[in-house]
């Protein structure tokens, strides 16, 4: 009987993962995990996350991981990259991590370009903390801190578009979502191989929450669509 | 110099050169193997605003860079004296630009003064930035500081600022002149 | 003995301590750290400098790095200060390697950019956690070159968070100072990357249990390691019926103050701790064995002083006076003025 195909740099004890059913960062992780077998990167790798749902990938892989403050994974991954230059750097975050707190962190990064691939699952939402607004909220939408949709008028955060008015032309910068997990995978190789080569890159993967969107499976997928309306798919720098 | 500690205040404004006269002050004691520490004193403004330096000058360890007892108190600008009031407690000489500074705001002091109209001579005799020097000039003198190691020291604080306009060489050491002549003068009469 | 600004001795002593990378952001009165630090980045490739978006990235960066095998180190004052401990929280919290100066400037809020001893209690304890870091407390330019270097030593000796709790007056100040150089202090290792199994870290737990169990292994690691490291120094303790106690800049003036007091003729000693964590609870109350009466010294309002009688408690027969100015200097001659008045 065939295995479905498991990444080997993940650890057995990552399946099952500690994420809700229906969850897009073990979508995300896996991926990530099949890429960073495929190039044999995982030995010279080291992972950080930040606070939020991504905190719960910690133990995911068998590859160094610190586990920092709420918006200060891309601060330490500058940090780690100074220190530790031949290897790979990822900073993993949500929107809340990427575009509210950790937000100055993220430009200057970028302006500098420091060499890491940073991925930031954007699911619209504050998650672990039971599904506040986040800078990417749709305007209108029901969260738990903007009920009924009032307080959410404040203009979707574009991050990836934000961060491409200030890269370095070999930055590479994308967004591509959980339900297009070929895309996904070309963007995270592409974007390991700009870090790799010196540059930063960026990948912005829209994500399901249903926990917290409260959705069935069919208006989970919906909402994805939906998001997609709003935030555009494709790469926005680089090739 | 002959004393054994010597607490010197000098007041003024930011951008009066303050902090450069206190410089070559502790570098010139540094060079005679004498104790020395200096502490500036300002507020926020990179120009304008009260600037003090506190220094002092021993054969024995300075405990604290701050004191209230000053011996020898230069105040360059009269919205500086206000601000020095507490440091006054040992009824210090007080020296002081008089083409800047009125007399009158000094009147409640009744001390030793040497008054030195450094601002007006720069302007009528060199040029207006080195009435500071004028001014240390003065102070070294008083001080017992040799002028040659006063000349070195401040030569080599400007010397980017000099290499860039030679000229400044020769008003700077002609300031520190004056000042030096301009003193003894008012001392013996 | 060269003259020197305490910025520039605090940079002279980093490198001479082996530091090879520094995080910072501007701040009076500790500016020149990072400009001083920025020059000689610029002529030695070896040293790694970042000019980070605020106080909480370098922070942040400095951890990477130490992660990372650097020997990395900040400099921050006042409201910096209160930023940098969210990262100094990290650093505690997973045993890292963490120096940082400290520039204490009045406050609250933005004060002044002068001088003050308000940042004790945030130095000691300004986490959410346990506290478990060690501060050093300089009194002078040549304890700042030497205890700087002290702290790149326990830094990476201990695994914690060390902080030089300096202020505007000795970063500021012109001076004399002994260079020593040929210091050996505890060598930085990878944490990451290096010839081992790749490992998982982490500071946040899902179960109060899980928290409390490290909590209690690291408090014990503590406990030893205050042991081996407080410092403190006294003078004329012996028959003294008075002991002050003061800290780092206004110890100086202490200093100066007991030996004029002493030439008059008056039983007066000084206690003056140099490690502010952990502090010598022992030698304090040993200081005071002859003495009725104690008078505390600080540039703030008592945050010294709660330490102090913390430390002191117990001892009933024994009278407490206060001289606290905050965000003010404190000379020789005010120090003087109160004992006299006390001891008439």
């Amino acid at each position: 009987m065939n295995e479905p195909r498991f990444p080997k740099c993940v650890k057995v004890s990552s399946k099952p993962s500690n994420f809700c059913p229906g969850c897009g960062h073990s979508i995300t992780l896996k991926n990530l995990g099949f890429v960073l077998d495929e190039l044999k990167a995982a030995p010279e790798t080291v992972f950080a996350t930040d606070i939020g749902c991504s905190l719960l990938a910690w133990d995911y892989f068998d590859i160094d991981t610190v586990q920092t403050h709420h918006g200060r994974v891309t601060a330490l991954a500058s940090g780690l990259k100074r220190a530790l230059p031949k290897s790979n750097i990822i900073a993993y975050m949500g929107d809340g991590g990427g575009y509210a707190i950790g937000l100055q962190y993220l430009i200057g990064a970028v302006r500098r370009d420091d060499p890491m691939m940073v991925i930031l699952v954007n699911n619209t939402v504050y998650a672990m903390t039971g599904g506040q607004m986040a800078p990417t909220t749709i305007k209108g939408e029901n969260t738990t801190s903007s009920p009924g949709g009032i307080f959410a008028d404040e203009e979707p955060l574009q991050g990836p578009e934000l961060l491409a008015t200030l890269c370095h032309e070999d930055a590479y910068i994308a967004r591509t979502t959980v339900d297009n997990q070929v895309q996904l995978q070309n963007y995270l190789k592409k974007a390991f191989a700009t870090q790799k080569s010196g540059h930063f890159a960026f990948v912005e993967v829209l994500s399901y929450c249903p926990t917290n969107w409260k959705t069935d499976a069919k208006r989970t997928i919906d909402f994805l669509d939906h998001l997609k309306q709003t935030y555009r798919v494709g790469v926005i720098h680089g090739e | 110099m002959a004393n054994n500690l010597k607490r010197i205040l000098i007041a003024g404004e930011g951008g009066q050169g303050v902090q450069a006269i206190a410089s070559i002050i502790a570098k010139v004691a540094h060079g005679l193997n004498k104790k020395v520490v200096h502490l500036p004193n300002f507020g926020v403004e990179q120009r304008g605003g009260v600037s003090l330096a506190f220094i002092q000058i021993s054969d024995e360890e300075i405990a604290f860079p701050k004191f209230q007892d000053a011996d020898i108190a230069v105040i360059l600008a009269g919205r500086a004296i206000p601000r020095i009031q507490e440091y006054l407690s040992a009824k210090p000489l007080i020296m002081f630009d008089n083409s800047i500074v009125p007399e009158a705001k000094l009147e409640e002091y009744k001390v030793e003064k040497i008054a030195i109209p450094a601002t007006v001579m720069a302007k009528e005799r060199l040029i207006p930035r080195v009435f500071n020097m004028i001014i240390l000039g003065a102070l070294a003198e008083e001080l017992g500081l040799k002028s040659k190691e006063v000349k070195k020291e401040t030569l080599e604080l400007f010397k980017t600022k000099i290499a860039k306009k030679g000229e400044l060489k020769h008003f700077n050491l002609a300031a520190l002149e004056l000042g030096e002549k301009t003193i003894k003068k008012l001392k013996n009469g | 003995m060269e003259l020197l600004t305490g910025n520039e001795i605090i940079v002279k002593a980093a490198i001479a301590a082996g530091a090879d990378a520094f995080f910072g952001y501007p701040i009076t009165p500790t500016t020149e750290i990072l400009t001083h630090w920025s020059e000689e980045a610029a002529k030695n490739k070896g040293l790694i400098f970042l000019q980070t978006e605020d106080e909480i990235a370098a922070g942040f960066g400095v951890i990477g790095a130490a992660l990372g095998g650097k020997k990395s180190w900040t400099a921050t004052a006042g409201v910096g200060h209160l930023l940098m401990q969210d990262p100094i929280v990290m650093a505690e919290s997973m045993r890292i390697p963490f120096v940082a100066y400290i520039g204490q400037r009045g406050g609250p809020s933005t004060g002044t950019v002068i001088y003050s001893q308000q940042e004790l209690s945030v130095a000691r304890d300004g986490g959410n956690g346990e506290g478990m870091r060690l501060v050093l407390g300089p009194s002078n330019l040549q304890e700042l070159y030497d205890f700087t270097i002290l702290a790149f030593d326990w830094a990476w000796r201990y695994s914690l968070p060390v902080i030089i709790l300096g202020d505007g007056y000795l970063s500021k100040m012109t001076g004399q100072v002994e260079i020593k150089k040929g210091i050996r202090t505890m060598p930085a290792k990878p944490y990451l990357q290096n010839d081992r199994k790749p490992i998982n870290i982490r500071n946040c737990y899902s179960l109060e249990e899980e928290l409390g169990q490290v909590l209690h292994r690291e408090l014990k690691d503590f406990s030893e390691i205050r042991k081996v490291v407080e410092k403190s120094e006294t003078q004329s303790c012996v028959d003294a019926e008075l002991v002050i106690f003061a800290w780092g800049s206004v110890a100086g003036a202490a200093k100066e103050a007991v030996g004029n007091l002493r030439s008059e003729g008056k039983k007066v000693g000084l206690f003056r701790p140099i490690t502010l964590k952990p502090f010598s609870e022992t030698r304090a109350k040993q200081a005071v064995r002859t003495a009725k009466t104690i008078l505390i010294v600080e540039s703030a309002q008592g945050k010294f002083g709660r330490l102090v009688k913390e430390a002191l408690f117990g001892l009933a027969d024994i009278k407490i006076e206060e001289l606290y100015k905050p965000a003010e200097g404190i000379m020789a001659a005010e120090i003087e003025a109160r004992v006299r008045e006390i001891l008439s």
